[in-house]
C-alpha cells in the first residue's frame, strides 16, 4: 500500500512538471534574444577591443565565477571552510588508531594495481580541469572535488591507515587547506596592496585595469593566457577544496580508538 | 532539426529513468542499495547537465554526487544501520 501511495506521489509530480512544462510552452517561452546583462558578459569576458572591462578569459562562466562576482565566490568558500570545520569539531578529542597496514588489509591485488594506476591519472584530469578553468569548463571547485575522489578510493581500497602511512595526515591536510585559504586572501587584496605601495588608486578583488585604475594582474606569460587573477584563484581553490574534502574523509573514515570509560 | 530531437529524446529519457531511480531509492529498504540508486540518479542528472550545455555543472555535479556524497553516506550506514526499520 505505501508502494502504491509513493509510486502514485511520485507519477502525480512528473505528470504534473510536464503538464506545466508542456502549458507554459504557449504562454512563456525563454526567447532566443539574450538579456542585457547576458550580451555584456559575452561581448567583454574576451575581448582585447576593450581593454578596460576584459577579463581576458574565453570562458565566461569561470570569468563571471572569480571576476565578474567574485565575493559571492568568496563567501561560498567561507561557507565550505566553516562546513568543513564544524565537520572536525564533531570529532575533536578522539583519539583514533594507527596501525600498520598490511598486505591482507583491504581489498584484493588486482583491485590494488588498477588504483595504484588510476589514482595518479584522476589527480592528473582534475589538476587539468583546476588548472584551465579559465580556458575550459571547470575550475577550482570542480577539481578540487575530482582531487578529493582519490584519497575516498585509496582508503577503500587499501585501509583507513594507507594514507596516513604514506604521510596523508589530517595535519598536513589542514596545514594545505589553511594555505590554499590565504592564498585565495592574498590574491584578492594583492592589487589593492599595490596600489597602496605604488601610490595609484585600486581596489580589492580588482582583476584587470579599469578607468581610472591602471594596475592589473599579469594576464598571459609568453602567449599563455593567464587571466589575471583567475588562474590564482583557480589553483588555491583547488587546493583548498582537495585538501578540505580529504580531511574530512580522513577524519570520518579512520576508526576510533576504544575508549575506557 | 533532427540533432534537436535526439537531445531531447535522450534528455527526456535520462529524466524519466532519474524519476525510476529516485523511486527505487524512495522503496528501498537496504539504505546501501539506496545510495546507489540514488548514485545512478546523479549519473542522469550530469546527463541532463551536459545536454543542456552547462559543462561546468557536470565536472562538479560528477563527483561530489557521484563519488563524494554516496561515500560520505556509505560512512554513516556503516556507522549506524544497514536496514531501515518500520
Amino acid at each position: 500500500m505505501k508502494r502504491v501511495v509513493s509510486l502514485a506521489v511520485l507519477v502525480t509530480i512528473v505528470l504534473g512538471m510536464s503538464l506545466l512544462l508542456a502549458l507554459s510552452g504557449q504562454s512563456f517561452y525563454p526567447s532566443e534574444n539574450l538579456r542585457w546583462l547576458a550580451i555584456v558578459y559575452l561581448n567583454t569576458t574576451y575581448n582585447p577591443y576593450l581593454p578596460d572591462f576584459t577579463v581576458w578569459s574565453p570562458e565566461a562562466v569561470t570569468a563571471i565565477v572569480w571576476d565578474y562576482r567574485g565575493l559571492d565566490t568568496l563567501y561560498e568558500t567561507t561557507v565550505f571552510y566553516l562546513a568543513i570545520i564544524s565537520g572536525l569539531a564533531l570529532g575533536r578529542g578522539v583519539k583514533r588508531l594507527n596501525q600498520k597496514p598490511t598486505d591482507e588489509s583491504g581489498l584484493s591485488p588486482i583491485v590494488k594495481t588498477v588504483t595504484k594506476i588510476t589514482g595518479p591519472m584522476i589527480l592528473a584530469v582534475a589538476a587539468s580541469i583546476g588548472l584551465h578553468g579559465h580556458l575550459t569548463p571547470g575550475g577550482g571547485f570542480q577539481g578540487g572535488a575530482t582531487a578529493a575522489v582519490v584519497p575516498v578510493v585509496f582508503i577503500v581500497v587499501f585501509s583507513s591507515f594507507y594514507l596516513l602511512w604514506k604521510g596523508v595526515s589530517s595535519q598536513r591536510m589542514l596545514t594545505l587547506r589553511s594555505a590554499g585559504l590565504i592564498g585565495i586572501g592574498l590574491t584578492s587584496i594583492a592589487l589593492f596592496l599595490a596600489g597602496l605601495l605604488l601610490g595609484l588608486p585600486s581596489y580589492v578583488f580588482q582583476n584587470i585595469a579599469k578607468a581610472g585604475s591602471p594596475l592589473s594582474m599579469p594576464y598571459d606569460v609568453h602567449g599563455a593566457l593567464l587571466s589575471g587573477t583567475l588562474w590564482w584563484f583557480n589553483l588555491f581553490e583547488f587546493l583548498a577544496v582537495s585538501s578540505g574534502f580529504t580531511l574530512a574523509f580522513i577524519i570520518l573514515m579512520t576508526p576510533e580508538a576504544e575508549e575506557k570509560w | 532539426m533532427s540533432l534537436d530531437l535526439l537531445i531531447y529524446a535522450v534528455g527526456a529519457f535520462a529524466s524519466l529513468m532519474s524519476v525510476v531511480a529516485v523511486y527505487l531509492a524512495l522503496v528501498e529498504r537496504d539504505l546501501v542499495k539506496a545510495v546507489i540508486y540514488s548514485a545512478i540518479q546523479s549519473v542522469f542528472y550530469s546527463l541532463l547537465f551536459y545536454l543542456f550545455m552547462s559543462p561546468d555543472i557536470v565536472l562538479v555535479y560528477l563527483p561530489v554526487a557521484g563519488g563524494v556524497l554516496p561515500a560520505l553516506l556509505l560512512v554513516l550506514i556503516s556507522k549506524t544501520e544497514r536496514f531501515e526499520r518500520e
